[in-house]
């Protein structure tokens, strides 16, 4: 009664609550990746990416996630326009 | 042929490793197996009590290793089963009096004489730890249904892994069935799928638990209870034995665990 009561006032199961903030917190714990590196590998990404396209530098965004069995690195950046030669 | 030897972990502490090693241990001698279990918490010694044969010790892991006994006079037979004998931890020593090295030496010694070798391993990641699992072959990782219990088996897990133990099993200790069907608790598929490694069984939450380690007497000897069952199972699973869950099947939780467990 009290969960439905809860579910009607749209509050989160705390069992799925729990579940979401596990996988980020194990995934983070696993690859051990310290906020340093993750900026450096962002650095890194924009240095080469800007051999090839016209980016925009602040709209960059590096994240990890999990699959069913796997883990992920998933970035998203802006593309202002794409060089003809590569410089 | 030697025998298995298993290590039982959890990292957090107070989840059921001890319950678990009594448990499988008595419930693996009742059918027949001969069966040492090793106490490697050294310095908060704990499965004497749950198995209630505290009054009996004389000797201990330490002492067998230092050489101060043999290590036949280091063993206690249990009470009620044949074939079920107990290694206890010292009380009064450091983790450090005893190494890796010494601890696979005695693991290997004693597969050669019991079909399963049962390792309490103490919680944390130190050295108490690394000795418990020196000599283990298989690990069963204990978790609770709890964020902090399952991060830590995480930790274990990749721990386990890292030192090449090859066989790691899951065990589910004290999960409420209500509570998951409320939403308040992570499921077993929850469970199972954030930690990815095959699971060997879950114990209900029980009251039982308390009552058998109050009187000394592991939970097994109870045949009327649940949780005492899920042990059983665990232990015949643990055998290779691909026996149903007893009792339980028109149950949804426990079809559905069963089929996890099958496919």
């Amino acid at each position: 009664m009290l969960g439905i009561l809860r579910r009607f006032l749209g509050d989160k199961q705390s069992g799925q609550i729990a579940r979401k903030r596990m996988q980020f917190v194990l995934m983070h714990d696993r690859v051990d990746i310290t906020p340093d590196m993750m900026e450096e590998l962002k650095n890194d990404i924009i240095k080469v990416l800007s051999r090839y396209m016209e980016i925009d530098r602040g709209s960059i965004k590096v994240d990890l996630e999990q699959g069913k069995d796997f883990m992920a690195l998933i970035s998203n950046v802006q593309i202002k326009r794409v060089y003809r030669h590569a410089t | 042929m030697a025998g298995k030897t298993i290590v039982v972990t959890s990292g957090k502490g107070g989840v059921g490793k001890t319950t678990t090693v009594a448990n499988l241990g008595t419930t693996l001698a009742k059918n027949k197996h001969s069966v040492v279990m090793i106490d490697t918490d050294i310095g908060l010694r704990n499965l004497d009590v749950v198995m209630g044969l505290e009054n009996r010790i004389v000797y201990n892991v330490v002492d067998i290793i230092e050489g101060t006994c043999r290590k036949e006079q280091a063993m206690i037979r249990d009470r009620k089963v044949q074939n079920l004998c107990m290694i206890p931890a010292a009380q009064t020593r450091e983790k450090t009096s005893i190494n890796p090295e010494q601890m696979k030496e005695l693991c290997s010694s004693l597969a050669a004489e019991f079909d399963y070798v049962l390792i309490d391993c103490p919680a944390g990641i130190e050295q108490g730890f690394k000795n418990a699992i020196a000599g283990a072959d298989t690990a069963l990782v204990v978790t609770t249904p709890e964020v902090s219990a399952i991060r830590d088996a995480d930790r274990v897990i990749g721990l386990l892994e890292a030192a090449m133990v090859k066989n790691i099993s899951l065990i589910i200790n004290r999960l409420n069935a209500k509570m998951v069907k409320r939403g308040d608790m992570m499921s077993i598929e929850d469970i199972i799928s954030l930690l990815s490694v095959p699971l060997l069984g879950v114990v209900p939450e029980s009251e039982d638990v308390v009552v058998s380690t109050n009187r000394g007497v592991p939970l097994v000897h109870d045949r009327s209870s649940k949780a005492g069952a899920a042990f059983r199972g665990m232990a015949d699973r643990l055998n290779g034995e691909c026996l149903p869950q007893d009792g339980n099947g028109s149950n949804g939780f426990f079809g559905r665990m069963k089929r996890l467990m099958w496919n």
